[in-house]
């Protein structure tokens, strides 16, 4: 403790010598990091792992389901059609399983409610239809009321918390009954507050960055009453994208996002067998004709398998990144000077017996000052960076949080910059011709 | 042998040419003893005091030092050598100026394995010793220039080196100043340390145990050179 303080004495004396050099030094640094912080902080969010404890036994299945030859640079298609989804979820292997895609509706109360709000008109809102083991299989906390209990097709819809709060003003409301474009259902469920970011289950157009969807509605009645997925959909066949409840069932048309569980390798293996056998069997009725090996993509994977990532936000990444190598080149040659006015004492500790590891340790007092100085500027701007960002993009202000493991990185960041800001200056001044400086 | 040099060259290379500082030099002084390096402007005595200090290093030859030979080794073995067995005076004093005396005579000390009250306790042995333990927070700018060389001495001893390096230690101050550090530096080597002294000075030469005197970088051993003269008698 008292070498430190010798130390931290030492640097104070050194900064004195030049206090220019060394407040541009922090100048510079903060906000090369206050910038890269920022961006670090959108890219954290879009890279993190919104399920960490299960996101490696979430597979997508993908199968070359085209009804053509397709070998050479063809890629499985990323939907699915009804058929095929239905045939991939006869297996008991996986412990879940649920397709989903998305699609809008005009969602009005009932006109004989006696809620306050009844006298509203029909709002747009996005649905969710899906099946059951979704709410299960990536986490969805449920308020009031139960999920469906089967795939069934069912008037009963589950509204997100905001959707309920929009329509109704509260979320007790399960048992109460809505119209979705002039249809009645019944609230069934309402979901806690949740999103998942990045909603990783949707990777699809840009899927991944949107809110929750305000309505869920089960599978079969979204095909029953024709919602056609407002993503995307293709067909291979000539089927009718009016006739979901028949074509959409029995006809290439593809629109299903598709997840299954399997809950360790043996299960991920023996699901592969069990594609790769369903894929055998469908190529001797006419089927999937193209060569193919049916692929379980992890839930990890999944952006990078989509090429689902923005390229504006990895351009922006690397823009920010060369800002910070800019900023950390002047800041060294900043400090050059700030060590220059040094050099004298460098020289002279050196030739009174302070080794270049000495001199090193030293300098690890002058790194930790910078880097908590630099710290203490960064940290404000990155947040006010964020900030501002979110306030422009009120869609994505869910990234603009920090938490431990994000703060932690700057911190390391932070120290590792300053020490290669000051690195070479420091290992300059220790080379210097001892007898030729002293004599000076 | 307190030092013993071999057959040191020293070569100084710049992109267009070559100057030969030190040739063949062969120098042995024994431990306590009192040695005046005296020599022309240019003759190569400074490089070989820096070459002596370990703070410059040569091309050619084997230099040991209290029996340790200095060829080869690390940076690290060196300045633990130096910090151990080397005190230095330098002429300009090289006192940091922003410091106080305290803490200039206790930079060397920091370099060792030294605990705070044994650091403390030399510093202010060090500083009675020259007559400055009074004035200890004092900076090197509120002294005289006299009192500056005591503290750089001061320094030099702290440690309780081996062997004393003094590079002109008179060189900046008047007569009265002079005497009293050169008797300073005697009463040191009085108590057993080597000094080596690089002088112009002939009575301060003189008052040297022994002169080795340089001229074109090479030794003149016990030869005296008379800088008024200047030609080796």
């Amino acid at each position: 403790m008292e070498q430190l303080r010798y130390y931290l004495k030492v640097n104070w004396i050194s900064i004195r010598r030049a206090p220019l050099p060394y407040a541009l030094t922090i100048l510079i640094l903060s906000v090369g990091l206050g910038v890269f912080f920022a961006n670090a902080t959108f890219y954290y969010w879009l890279k993190h792992d919104p399920l960490p404890h299960k996101s490696a036994n979430l597979f997508y299945p993908l199968v070359k389901s085209q009804p053509f030859v397709c070998d050479e640079g063809c890629a499985a298609p990323k939907i699915h059609s009804y058929r095929d989804v239905i045939s991939l979820q006869q297996s008991d292997i996986p412990s879940k399983s649920a397709a989903m895609y998305s699609a809008g509706a005009y969602v009005r109360l009932v006109p004989n409610t006696t809620d306050a709000a009844s006298d509203l008109p029909a709002v747009g809102m996005s649905l969710r239809i899906t099946q059951r083991d979704f709410f299960s299989m990536f986490e969805v906390p449920v308020q009031h009321g139960d999920v469906w209990p089967d795939n069934t097709a069912r008037h009963e819809v589950i509204l997100s918390h905001d959707a309920a709060l929009k329509l109704f003003g509260r979320t007790e409301v399960v048992g109460e009954r809505l119209e979705l474009d002039h249809r009645m259902f019944t609230i069934s469920a309402v979901l806690a507050p949740w999103r998942m970011f990045p909603r990783l289950y949707d990777p699809q157009n840009d899927g991944y960055l949107e809110a929750t969807e305000d309505i869920f509605l089960p599978l079969e009645t979204g095909y029953d009453l024709n919602y056609v997925s407002n993503r995307q959909s293709s067909s291979f066949d000539d089927a009718d994208y009016q006739k979901l409840a028949s074509d959409g069932r029995t006809k290439a048309l593809h629109q299903l996002q598709f997840w299954v569980q399997l809950d360790d390798a043996n299960a991920q293996q023996a699901y592969a067998d069990f594609m790769r056998h369903w894929v055998e069997e469908q190529k001797k009725v006419g089927r999937h004709p193209s060569a193919n090996q049916p692929q379980l993509v992890a839930m990890t994977d999944i952006m990078q398998t989509f090429k689902a990532q923005s390229q504006e936000v990895i351009a922006f990444a690397l823009v920010t990144l060369l800002f910070l190598l800019v900023c950390l080149c002047n800041a060294c040659h900043l400090s050059l000077n700030r060590f220059i006015a040094n050099q004298y004492e460098i020289s002279l500790r050196r030739a009174l017996g302070a080794s270049r590891g000495q001199l090193q340790l030293q300098l690890l007092a002058d790194v930790c000052c910078t880097a908590g100085l630099a710290l203490l500027l960064a940290l404000p701007l990155a947040w006010l960076t964020v900030q501002g960002i979110s306030v422009l993009l009120p869609n994505q202000a869910v990234m603009a949080s920090w938490n431990g493991s994000l703060l932690g990185s700057m911190v390391l960041l932070t120290l590792c910059t300053s020490y290669l800001v000051t690195l070479y200056p420091a290992l300059r001044a220790s080379f210097g011709n001892l007898s030729l400086q002293l004599k000076a | 042998m307190m030092l013993k040099l071999r057959q040191i060259s020293k070569v100084f290379r710049t992109d267009l040419i070559e100057t030969t500082a030190l040739k063949h030099i062969d120098l042995e002084v024994a431990a306590g003893e009192f040695v005046a390096l005296t020599g022309p402007s240019g003759s190569g005595k400074s490089t070989l005091l820096n070459i002596l200090g370990t703070l410059e290093s040569f091309d050619d030859g084997d230099y040991e030092l209290d029996g340790i030979s200095v060829r080869g080794m690390s940076d690290r073995a060196l300045s633990a050598l130096r910090n151990e067995k080397i005190g230095f005076i330098f002429q300009g004093f090289n006192l940091i100026k922003d410091y106080s005396l305290f803490d200039n005579v206790e930079l060397p000390l920091r370099y060792r394995h030294f605990s705070a009250a044994e650091r403390r306790q030399r510093v202010m042995d060090a500083l009675a010793l020259v007559g400055l333990a009074g004035r200890r927070d004092y900076h090197p700018s509120q002294l005289s220039g006299g009192q500056q060389q005591r503290v750089a001495i001061a320094r030099a001893i702290a440690g309780s080196p081996r062997i004393l390096l003094a590079d002109e230690p008179t060189g900046n101050l008047d007569s009265l100043m002079a005497r009293q550090v050169m008797e300073l530096l005697e009463s040191i080597n009085q108590q057993g340390c080597t000094l080596l002294m690089v002088t112009h000075d002939p009575d301060q030469a003189r008052r040297a145990q022994r002169q080795v005197q340089i001229v074109d970088g090479q030794l003149s051993d016990s030869a005296i050179y008379d800088p008024l003269q200047r030609t080796v008698a």
